[in-house]
């Protein structure tokens, strides 16, 4: 019979697992073909918004930046090349296959800077990180997708360095009936019947949902306010289909 | 790529003591981890949990853990109860 040990200094939180899990899988099926979908279905802007991203971080040569949710990669690489080689870069994420995508991206890289990154299998709303370690955190499409929204919020406060900023991109879920209009329409008939000739319509159709439960971006800002953040703006971008909220510790 | 998935392999084996484990903690107890060269795990003192590495990559995914004095046991009892838990 398994003995249950205590674990007096640890919270277990009564998350729904299932859910978080099915997200996991989610993820590792869409892997393989993340890459090439991410640049058909946004035609190449989501290279422009991670940009953005990343420089609202104010993160600089020497610093140690975290990428959460980091899938394969492509937040950290941009992160790598502002804080050079005296710098470090940890991504995080709780699938397999994309870390192993990430870390083969690394590998295959040709410029010798991405050699300071560490890749960390983890979960985002328990981090395996001590206390005010980093200098910057970003996490694209990563929020929306986790089962806890303010205990993500709160690990990446916890983290954070005094005066640090975090920058989280995603979806925006506009307050704007017509902006949310065309946002569903894009994802019906754009998004959807591409993901459909990669056999991954339903993976996908979660977006609309996902998008429909996540947070606006008053509520976003509220929210880290509410777990101790000094400062936070969250700024629409690409006409409002898109979301980056600025939080500094 | 298997070439340069190996590369990165053995470079993080050797670099793995000085970088990696002295940032990581315990993703339970926030508590410093312990990496072990023998069972290429990081060990969570305060709470007797291993973390398995593959591949180089540290697996810190509470559900990843292993209680260390049941080596033979299917994963932690920590995921069995937080499956069973959340089961009910």
């Amino acid at each position: 019979m398994a003995v249950c040990i205590p674990l007096p200094s640890c919270r277990f939180r009564h998350r729904p697992v299932r859910s978080s899990l099915e997200r996991q899988e989610l993820f590792g099926r869409i892997a393989p073909v993340y890459d090439n979908l991410n640049d058909l279905l946004s035609l190449g802007q989501h290279r422009i918004w991670k940009r953005m991203t990343v420089s609202w971080t104010g993160a600089k040569m020497g610093d140690c930046a975290l990428d959460l949710c980091c899938g394969s990669g492509d937040l950290a690489f941009l992160l790598s090349e502002k804080v050079g080689s005296n710098g470090k870069v940890t991504g995080l994420d709780f699938s397999k296959e994309q870390l192993s995508i990430a870390s083969c991206r690394q590998g295959l890289a040709p410029n010798a800077c991405y050699n300071n990154i560490e890749w960390v299998e983890g979960d985002a709303l328990e981090l395996p990180f001590s206390d005010g370690y980093f200098d910057a955190i970003t996490m694209g499409y990563g929020l929306r997708n986790v089962v806890d929204k303010e205990r993500a919020m709160q690990e990446m406060f916890r983290v954070l360095k005094p005066g640090s900023r975090v920058s989280v991109l995603d979806f925006n879920k506009s307050t704007q009936p017509f902006t949310n209009l065309i946002q569903e329409w894009m994802i019906d008939n754009v998004v959807v019947p591409v993901a459909t000739g990669y056999g991954l319509a339903k993976e996908y159709e979660y977006l609309k949902s996902s998008i429909k439960e996540f947070l606006t971006g008053k509520e976003l800002e509220r929210l880290a306010l509410q777990v101790g953040f000094s400062n936070a703006r969250h700024y629409e971008i690409s006409g409002g289909l898109m979301g980056n909220l600025v939080a500094t510790r | 790529m298997v070439r340069a998935s190996l590369m990165l392999l053995k470079d993080v084996g050797r670099g793995f003591c000085n970088s990696l484990s002295q940032m990581l903690v315990c993703p339970l107890s926030k508590k410093p981890l312990r990496y072990s060269e023998e069972t290429n795990s990081l060990i969570s003192d305060a709470i007797g949990v291993s973390f398995p590495i593959k591949d180089g990559i540290p697996c810190l995914v509470p559900m990843d853990g292993k209680i260390i004095e049941a080596d033979d046991m299917p994963k932690t009892d920590d995921a069995a109860d937080l499956s069973s838990k959340n089961n009910q």
